[in-house]
């Protein structure tokens, strides 16, 4: 797993050169400031959708893992990473307001694919059903902050719906219900196999979007296959503040910040507690189970223990990620909550590597990219030519993943960022860097890997 | 296994006696309907019993009374049903006999099938040919072609997207079948829609006549409840039947069927037995896939409408009953095809009737397949007719 | 004083008797052999054990304590672990994360305090590697700390797994033919470190063996199993002359037995026992 591929080391030998000779040095510190530079300005230039600046949103973004990729000193990493997602993406975001959407979406689906990624990538539990969890946390509090919880508890519909600045209360309560959810489910279907695992796992996330659909009556506690609309969205607290700090901006445009923010935030949190998981007794434990679950038991790990960890891990981050889906969104029906959407999320994992956090992280951004913004793209490029409308690629989301499946399980199924444990384990003495941002690669490594094989 | 279970016994086709090839051939069979007539009468005293007990709740209707006239229809719907899920969940048992590998991309197997039927009846149409064409020649052409175009499929699949990942970790295949069921789905509507068939399909058959009244039963007073079987339900029961006799035929009695079972045992050994293992993988494919088309053609003649989407719920339903009967046992598939069938037709019917139309019952049908599928994973994962290991230890 | 007693202990597979009413003491601090022609059922003993198989009758009382009701992960923890015939490490993970790995019944450190790095929790971590890497020292890797346990040559791989079961600070090691497989160079120097495990480290070390070199050589004491029935047991003296003995197992010329025509045959009915997970088909030879 942890080899780069044989047949690019072939081809572009002289290419792996070159990146050597630019990874050495002050050349990286220059490379990376002028690449951002010059793509933030082009970006900031002229803001208005179009093909040119989903280019440069794309390139924009690629300034992270250019960073990441780069040999940088890991303060210069994480100041880049600060201005980057601190400064530079949210004041485009207020330029246009379309691409701010985008990168809070990328923020709730790298979430959810590292979510799933403990239990599919750490543990080696296909998980079919994991975007029930999601689906959860999203009818939690859309029913709660809107007049559909008086259907449940008529004699306290005075209660209902709950004040907005609950919002930040039912986070915490989706992350348990998230977490009890992942062990009610968990502790009967973790002593199966693998394989009959993932079908009931499917099976239950189809089981919740049923009754999502059809808990309409007797009473109507999801509104059924219409949906729950006009969901309360939490309290713009900070407003008086940024007003007086004379940031003239809309209240949509102050929401979609105040959402920006507050994925990046579980984001950050969510990346320090994989990563942190991941290096400790229970992370390891996980691996060990994946790699061979007699030996594991015989060393003493805890089996189901373990696995329900891991299924509550992943299952309390998707909760908590539905409801601020919800409450950004203000409406959610149950399609939005289908096997495809797990699929999708579970492509985002294969893409970027099973149990690698950068590899799902660049695997979620690309998906969803690919999703909210390249291929409404290339469906509007192709509709100038005249591509009759059967073959719009939006419209075959299914084909392309999986294809995409397909394609990685055969030719790399390590993923593109593949799981490094060498690498971690050399960089496991530095316990105190602040695991928010990603790890250096120690100087030299990969391209040395590439060229010997 | 019941694959393993005559193994023992393998001695050269010839020198078995007809009895031993005719009990191999026709005991399965007599096993299922065994189960037929069990679960149809089980499932009619609990809804009776139900309807007993909850008669005084119902003031608007006799509620006995109306269970007992739509019983019959809905024993007829559940072995409809019954027999779908069991043609289908051939195709997974059979390959995960052979590679203990979930083919999730059968359902798909099964929706091309359908689309192939369709297919044939509308170029009919086109031709203007069908209204006169044969209604049985139609039949036995459409599932013909649609078991060879599903067979080949089936076949290419396991070429394509499993062969490959033989020796990878058990969940990489899995995850290869989903990208490949996907795949399916959207190439065949891709097609579909290029083609101008559009994305709901209609399947033209010619007229295969109405229903058969079967007779009458009286429900006390002078009311009757007379019941029929659609012609399309017996057309489907009656191929059903064939091509589960013709399975076992070749699975217990043929050399292809002994390398099969072969293969399912040890897949080492068979291959230092001379076995082309790669060939005999490839054949259950087709095998699996050409059932799983047969059915695809029968299930579109049923229904009259078919989408790409299609193929998914029954395909998950059929693992289901797959797994029902004991994953890896044939008749096991067959027999929990049935059972699961009878069930869902009879949660669908009378869920809604017993609930005031509360609870809608064919959505309802569809969790408790899947409450059944996750309690015998639970308490009984090596299913109705599985040994007590199923694992090769 | 006996540290294991197992009294009557039976399992049975369908018709098959492996493990037939055998009774064993293993004093504290001995070094114990296990031997037995192939299919004596050596290895199921080892996996009844290690809880891997709940025995069908009798008992099994270590350090006091019943074994019958626990899980592996519980016996781990009350002091036995195990290597395995077939090496079974955590391929993908490093060297020291394996030794990590066998040091969780020892790590209590709540995910509370993981994921806030709580000091307590980064001392217990500091600590646990220093103890992993002394004993990746005593087995003699520590200059392969960060490679890949996969990618270990096979004599370092049957140090790594002892170093893994020495970390969870056991106080009785089973090891499954520790020498299999190894040329004599390297079967000598596994025997020391097996003799160090009880000299330097203090555990109690069972091991199964074919190698009667390495039996009559370290062996305080020898059980022998034929068709699951404990034939003979004493001093490796007493094995020797013991007619029973020779009649089921040296009379075969088992002494002189290679390697070579032990090891396939073996491994097969190791599969055979061991083989309860799915995982495990991921080593199904392939096609």
């Amino acid at each position: 797993m942890a080899q780069t591929n044989p047949q690019s080391s072939l081809q572009v030998g002289t290419w792996d050169q070159l990146k050597t000779r630019l990874n050495r040095g002050i050349w990286p510190y220059l490379l990376i400031t002028t690449y951002s530079l010059v793509v933030t300005l082009l970006l900031f230039r002229n803001p208005s959708t179009s093909r040119n600046t989903d280019i440069l949103f794309v390139l924009f973004l690629g300034i992270m893992l250019l960073t990441y990729k780069m040999a940088l000193r890991p303060e210069f990493k994480l100041a880049i990473a600060a201005l980057f997602l601190g400064i530079g993406l949210p004041y485009f975001g207020t330029l246009n307001p379309f691409y701010m959407d985008i990168a809070t979406m990328v923020g709730i689906f790298v979430v959810l694919a590292l979510g799933l990624n403990v239990t599919v990538g750490f543990v080696g539990l296909l998980d079919l059903g994991y975007i029930a969890f999601y689906a959860a946390g999203a009818y939690l509090w859309a029913i709660f902050s809107t007049r559909q919880a008086q259907n449940i508890f008529p004699g306290l519909a005075h209660l209902f719906p709950v004040p907005p600045s609950w919002f930040f209360i039912f986070m915490l309560l989706a992350l348990v219900v998230g977490a009890c959810m992942g062990l009610l489910l968990g502790s009967p279907v973790l002593r199966l196999r693998g394989d009959y695992l993932a079908i009931v796992t499917l099976g239950f996330g189809e089981v919740i979007r049923v009754l999502a659909t059809n808990l309409d009556r007797p009473v109507n506690i999801t509104n059924g296959a219409q949906g729950i609309r006009d969901i309360g969205r939490p309290p713009l607290f900070f407003e008086p503040w940024v007003r007086e700090m004379g940031v003239d901006l809309s209240q949509g445009q102050l929401y979609q910040l105040f959402f920006y923010f507050l994925v990046l935030l579980v984001l950050g949190f969510m990346i320090m507690v994989v990563y942190r998981l991941s290096n400790s007794r229970i992370g390891r434990a996980w691996t060990a189970i994946r790699e061979d679950e007699t030996a594991a038991i015989a060393m003493g790990v805890p089996l189901v223990r373990m696995k329900l960890t891991a299924f509550a891990v992943g299952a309390s981050f998707a909760a908590v990620m539905g409801t601020i889906f919800a409450a950004k969104q203000l409406f959610i029906n149950p399609p939005t909550f289908d096997l495809l959407r797990s699929i999708n999320v579970l492509s985002m994992v294969i893409l970027g590597g099973m149990g690698s956090i950068p590899g799902v992280i660049l695997g979620a951004t690309l998906v969803t990219l690919l999703n909210l913004q390249l291929l409404p793209r290339l469906a509007r490029e192709l509709s100038v030519l005249q591509i009759p409308s059967q073959f719009d690629p939006t419209q075959y989301q299914r084909m392309l993943f999986g294809l995409l499946l397909i394609l990685m399980t055969i030719f790399r199924p390590a993923g593109i960022l593949p799981e490094d444990r060498r690498r971690q384990e050399l960089e496991g003495n530095a316990i105190d860097v602040p695991a928010e941002i990603e790890q250096s690669p120690p100087q030299a490594t990969e391209p040395d890997v590439g060229m010997k094989s | 296994m019941v694959v393993q279970a005559t193994t023992g016994s393998g001695h050269l086709v010839g020198q078995r006696s007809i009895k031993t090839i005719l009990l191999e051939i026709f005991g399965p069979l007599l096993q299922v309907l065994m189960f037929v007539l069990g679960s149809a009468t089980i499932l009619s005293l609990i809804v009776i019993l139900f309807a007993f007990v909850l008669r005084g709740s119902r003031t608007d209707i006799d509620l006995l009374q109306g269970t007992l006239i739509i019983l019959p229809q809905v024993i007829i719907d559940g072995m409809v049903r019954g027999f779908l899920f069991a043609t289908i969940a051939l195709g997974y048992t059979m390959v995960y006999g052979v590679l203990e590998f979930i083919n999730f991309a059968h359902g798909e197997i099964f929706m091309v099938g359908a689309f192939v039927g369709a297919g044939f009846g509308l170029s009919l149409a086109q031709q203007r040919m069908l209204a006169d064409f044969p209604p049985l020649l139609f039949v036995v052409l459409a599932i013909l072609l649609g078991m060879i175009v599903s067979g080949v499929l089936a076949m290419l699949t396991e070429r394509i997207a499993y062969r490959p990942l033989r020796n990878a970790p058990r969940l990489v295949p899995l995850i290869s079948a989903i990208g490949m069921s996907l795949f399916l789905q959207d190439l065949v509507r891709m097609i579909a829609l290029a083609t101008g068939m559009g994305f709901n399909v209609r399947f033209q058959t010619p007229p295969l006549g109405g229903s058969l009244p079967l007779g009458q039963i009286p429900i006390g007073g002078d009311r009757f409840a007379s019941f029929s079987i659609d012609s399309r339900a017996l057309i489907f029961i009656v191929a059903a039947i064939i091509m589960l006799i013709g399975l076992n035929y070749l699975i217990n009695v043929t050399r292809l069927g002994k390398a099969i079972r072969a293969v399912a045992q040890d897949r080492a050994t068979a291959s230092l037995m001379g076995i082309n293992v790669n060939r005999i993988i490839a054949l259950t494919f087709l095998i699996g896939g050409a059932l799983g088309g047969a059915a695809g053609v029968l299930f579109g003649i049923r229904v009259g409408t078919i989408n790409p989407y299609v193929g998914f719920l029954p395909g998950l339903k059929a693992f289901t009953a797959a797994v029902l009967g004991g994953i890896g046992n044939i008749t096991g598939a067959m027999v929990g095809g049935i059972v699961l069938g009878f069930l869902e037709a009879f949660v669908a019917s009378y869920l809604s009737l017993f609930t005031r139309g509360q609870f809608a019952g064919a959505n309802y049908a569809d969790i408790a397949a899947f409450s059944i599928l996750i309690l015998i994973l639970i308490f009984r994962p090596s299913g109705l007719l599985g040994e007590a290991t199923t694992q090769k230890v | 004083m006996a540290l294991l007693q197992a009294k009557n202990v039976t399992k049975q597979f369908g018709g098959l008797l492996a493990v037939n009413d055998v009774t064993l003491t293993i004093d504290r601090g001995s070094i114990v052999s296990v031997i037995g022609p192939n299919g004596a059922g050596k290895t199921t003993f080892f996996n009844v054990l290690t809880g891997i198989y709940k025995p069908d009758k009798g008992s099994i009382t270590f350090n006091g304590q019943s074994l019958l009701n626990l899980r592996s992960d519980q016996i781990t923890a009350c002091g036995i672990t195990r290597t395995f015939q077939n090496i079974r490490l955590f391929n993908n993970m490093t060297v020291l994360e394996n030794v990590l790995v066998g040091m969780h019944s020892r790590l209590h450190a709540p995910m509370w305090n993981i994921i806030f790095r709580t000091p307590t929790m980064r001392q217990e971590e500091r600590q646990a590697r220093q103890k992993a890497r002394e004993l990746l020292h005593f087995v003699g890797l520590d200059d392969k700390r960060d490679d890949l346990a996969k990618n270990l040559p096979y004599g370092d791989q049957r140090r790594l797994e002892i170093a893994r079961a020495l970390a969870s600070e056991p106080k009785m090691v089973l090891l499954d033919e520790p020498t299999a497989g190894m040329n004599p160079h390297e079967t000598a120097s596994a025997t020391r470190l097996i003799q160090r495990l009880r000299d330097d480290m203090g555990v109690t070390v069972v091991l199964i063996e074919h190698d009667m070199k390495v039996v009559m050589s370290i062996s305080e004491r020898i059980s022998v199993l034929d068709y699951g029935i404990k034939i003979a047991e004493g001093t490796p003296d007493d094995i020797r002359a013991n007619p029973r003995v020779i009649e089921a197992y040296l009379g075969k010329g088992a002494t002189q037995e290679s390697e070579a025509t032990h090891q396939d045959p073996e491994i097969t009915t190791q599969e055979a026992e061991v083989h309860t997970t799915p995982e495990v088909r991921r080593q199904k030879p392939a096609l």
